[in-house]
């Protein structure tokens, strides 16, 4: 427990007199995460610790240094987690540096994105000021909404001091099915599942196999496979044993990334193709009732980012061989779009100290 | 304040100039048909307000573009000659966010009101921004779906307004508010240039924006279509209805529901003043002499809710409820809500005009909050109806006056003014869905400092250089910060209303 903020307040501070850039980093867990950031080292973990935690009000504030593990361990302590299930990828991983990369875990189409549960935050902006926006309560519409929209910054805007999130009550009950089942006919059964009701908290498709997690009350659970048999004996399916699945999917520990030096992951609607984009279907692993996909393929960026584009998505190259200077990781962005990332960096950030390339190389 | 309704406001003289006014009117009719630029004050008089009727102006002309080619050369226009562009969608707004600007343009997107497409694969809905908030769900419907933000007003609201105010609603506890329920709005910029923001995934390119536009109140970009996220209708749907001897055991029993794991699909708190407005006018079966009603919706599969309702009944008893009612039938249900969701016009048939606050606290500040404004009732002389969405901690109380009676509207704003400040106190916000506009552009300094201030600043020069969209709301001005400050602490709220209308 330690509040840093003036610490680092002095650091960009000093940073900003002597024009000198920063990388900021939380625990360092994902720093193969975009471009590559050539400056001095701004360090956000020694500012941890949990502020305030209040279980009925369903909000949890913490610095950015705390370590996630930290958290979902208070949390569990009161039957609640965080509705996206941010990846660790290291136990090292911050608060801080989930929220600065977006990114969310299986449960995010049927829980809430990380930037969804994101309530207020406090920031240092370029000018080394100390802002707070948003709040811990779930409903204000006051100013702009600046707290989320550091949801995905990574980093570029500002740097985030603390988070205020709100959290859910854990299910009390979880079990997960395989069903066998086409990748093409899978969203489809997906919504048929939502639609009757079935508590699907996540999903995962690999080739003809789809793994279906259900999270509810004991009860529900219970009468699970009785509604399942009720509805679907038309297809095969069994119940998975495999406890740890969710968890090495989330964290990227599953069989399918394994030697991935190369990984795209793509968001699109759940009815876009992806196996085009493949050189083999076991090279595609899709979570989020079929939105979002992970791939190896040899196919080019640019015929990776025009299939996102005309499909209404998006592409990332996620991870790629250190020694690889890739030209693009994000996907390109229309003219104005562009304009407005160049002038909203200028807004928080005039004199481009933080993270400087990180997500697009003019930034 | 909203609905604050019946009195007039100041009025100065126009400002508009009438060699801009014809040159903007000559172009205009270069872009549409003459029937749809309306510019004499008889044509302008129904726009002069949104549903906050105390802030009025005409703007200097009004439009009703009905294609998206049609918005664009508009806004290059507006772009060119410098002329300021307020955009309007059904004008139920709650904050003055829709207030024309004497010398601008008003933009009435009310005849975009397509629904463009219904993708049951993607569960998604394309919409155009008149599209009406209720006629989603109603359209969607036959695909067992629907869309969930649900504000009070959604029979008449549309979808850009919604987007506009990042609305919320009575089930926003379980399903979030628009921002959660929407991948992607097309628009563009003041410059005139398209821009799209977000996609048809779940996921972002770029940095997150659709935050930043949603509820940013029409002063970043204009937008002329929107995909909304789409959900299941539950299957089975209970509601719950417990009264309370006190309120500070009805705020207690908020706490415990949750506490105990649920997250019910709406949970709306009343007081004895608006259960007996809201049973009057509606006969919802309100019990008249409770000092508090719950409304609890649990819904999701028949295990679920049968699993929740058992354990929420056991909750209500050990939180010390009265009378617990589960509506037996459909009809009684949508009584039930009727209540509720008439609550406004109901309190405002018990006096001539009313003043409604959107402030929003942690839930359990509730009983101190509300004892808060109870005093500050007995101080003003003023009846308080509370009606509020007790699971958000969003309170809605509506400060019965005369505005007929001078001194009146100055002496409501100034308790109106405390109740805010308490909330703040509290850790909470001045407006929790209702907008900042004009109406709580004064409150905004109690909440923001300076610096926070200057950086709302900064976002909007980035993306409207020249100041052009919707100037002079939700972001009040540096230098009059201090004065608000000041004002607030002196309990002279009303000083800094200015109106403004044309002499057109």
């Amino acid at each position: 427990m330690q509040d840093n903020a003036h610490i680092l307040q002095d650091q960009v501070q000093q940073a900003i007199t002597e024009q000198q850039a920063l990388c900021i980093q939380g625990g360092n867990s994902k720093a193969f995460y975009g471009f590559a950031v050539q400056a001095d080292l701004l360090d956000t973990s020694g500012h941890s610790g949990i502020i305030e935690y209040e279980p009925t009000e369903l909000v949890l504030r913490a610095r950015a240094g705390t370590p996630l593990i930290e958290i979902n361990s208070a949390l569990k302590q009161h039957q609640q987690m965080l509705a996206c299930e941010p990846p660790c990828f290291s136990q090292s991983a911050t608060l801080g540096g989930a929220v600065a990369a977006g990114l969310s875990g299986p449960s995010r189409p049927y829980r809430a994105s990380i930037q969804d549960s994101v309530l207020g935050c406090t920031i240092l902006n370029g000018q080394a000021q100390i802002l707070g926006f948003g709040g811990k309560v779930m409903k204000n519409v006051a100013g702009y909404d600046v707290s989320r929209l550091m949801a995905g910054s990574l980093g570029c805007l500002g740097v985030i001091l603390d988070v205020t999130l709100k959290v859910i009550p854990s299910a009390r009950a979880e079990k997960s099915f395989v069903f066998t089942i086409e990748p093409g006919n899978s969203p489809a059964f997906i919504n048929d599942l939502r639609k009757r009701g079935l508590p699907v908290s996540a999903t995962c498709q690999l080739c003809a196999q789809l793994m279906v997690r259900f999270s509810a009350g004991n009860t529900e659970i219970a009468e699970l496979e009785n509604r399942l048999k009720e509805h679907y004996s038309f297809i095969e399916w069994r119940e998975s044993q495999d406890h740890q699945f969710w968890e090495q999917l989330r964290e990227h520990d599953h069989p399918f990334f394994d030697q991935a030096s190369t990984l795209w992951r793509l968001s699109l609607p759940a009815d876009a193709d992806i196996y085009g984009l493949a050189d083999k279907p076991e090279d595609v692993l899709s979570e989020w009732g079929g939105s979002l996909h992970w791939l190896k393929t040899t196919k080019s960026a640019d015929e990776i980012f025009n299939h996102a584009s005309v499909n209404n998505g998006q592409a990332t190259l996620f991870r790629y061989p250190a020694a690889q200077q890739p030209a693009t990781i994000f996907q390109p962005l229309a003219p104005a779009l562009e304009q407005w990332h160049k002038s909203l960096k200028a807004a928080f950030d005039p004199l481009g100290i933080f993270n400087p390339g990180k997500m697009y190389t003019q930034d | 304040m909203a609905c604050a309704i019946r009195y007039s406001a100041t009025w100065i003289s126009a400002v508009a100039d009438p060699v801009i006014r014809e040159a903007l009117l000559s172009a205009l009719g270069k872009i549409l048909e003459a029937q749809f630029i309306l510019s004499t004050r008889e044509q302008l008089k129904p726009f002069e307000c949104d549903g906050l009727s105390v802030y009025k102006a005409l703007p200097m002309v009004a439009v009703l573009p009905g294609t998206v080619k049609e918005v664009q050369a508009i806004i290059r226009l507006c772009h060119q000659m410098k002329v300021p562009l307020v955009t309007r969608g059904a004008g139920t707004g709650l904050s003055a966010g829709a207030k024309p600007d004497p010398e601008g343009l008003l933009l009435v997107l009310t005849r975009l009101s397509s629904i463009l497409e219904i993708n049951s694969a993607t569960q998604t809905a394309r919409l155009q921004p008149g599209v009406r908030n209720l006629a989603i769900s109603e359209a969607v419907k036959q695909h067992g779906l629907f869309y969930a933000p649900d504000p009070s007003s959604q029979i008449a609201c549309s979808i850009g307004g919604n987007i506009a105010e990042n609305a919320g609603g009575v089930h926003c506890l379980k399903y979030g508010l628009t921002i959660h329920n929407v991948l992607q709005v097309s628009g563009f910029t003041m410059a005139g240039d398209p821009v799209t923001i977000g996609n048809g995934g779940l996921d972002n390119a770029g940095l997150n924006l659709l935050p930043l536009i949603i509820g940013s109140e029409g002063m970043l970009m204009v937008v002329t279509e929107i995909m909304v996220k789409l959900l299941p209708l539950p299957s089975q749907v209970e509601v719950i209805l417990a009264a309370f001897d006190s309120i500070e055991k009805a705020g207690q029993a908020v706490s415990n529901i949750i506490a105990q794991g649920v997250i019910p699909g709406g949970l709306e708190m009343m007081d004895n003043n608006a259960i007996r407005a809201a049973e009057d006018y509606a006969h919802a079966g309100y019990p008249r002499d409770a000092a508090a009603i719950l409304l609890i919706e649990i819904d999701g599969s028949a295990v679920n809710v049968s699993e929740q309702l058992q354990s929420t009944r056991q909750v209500l008893q050990d939180s010390g409820v009265t009378s617990v009612k589960i509506a037996k039938t459909d009809t009684e249900k949508a009584l039930f809500w009727k209540g509720r969701k008439s609550a406004f016009p109901a309190v405002g048939r018990l006096s001539p005009d009313y003043y409604c606050m959107d402030g929003t606290i942690p839930r359990k500040s509730l009983a101190e909050v509300l004892g808060y404004i109870h005093t500050l009732s007995e101080q003003y002389g003023f009846a308080v109806a509370n009606v509020f969405h007790a699971g958000d901690g969003n309170l809605h109380p509506l400060i019965l006056f005369d505005a007929n009676q001078p001194g009146q509207l100055e002496s409501v704003e100034s308790m109106g003014a405390k109740i805010l400040e308490k909330c703040i106190e509290v850790g909470g916000t001045i407006t929790g869905e209702h907008g900042v506009g004009l109406e709580k552009i004064r409150q905004m300094p109690m909440q923001f400092s300076d610096d926070e201030i200057s950086q709302f600043h900064s976002i909007k020069a980035a993306l409207d250089p020249d100041n052009l969209l919707n100037p002079g709301k939700n972001i009040p001005l540096l230098k009059h910060c201090q004065e608000y400050r000041a004002l607030a602490k002196n309990l002279q709220p009303n000083q800094l209303l200015i109106q403004h209308e044309p002499t057109a």
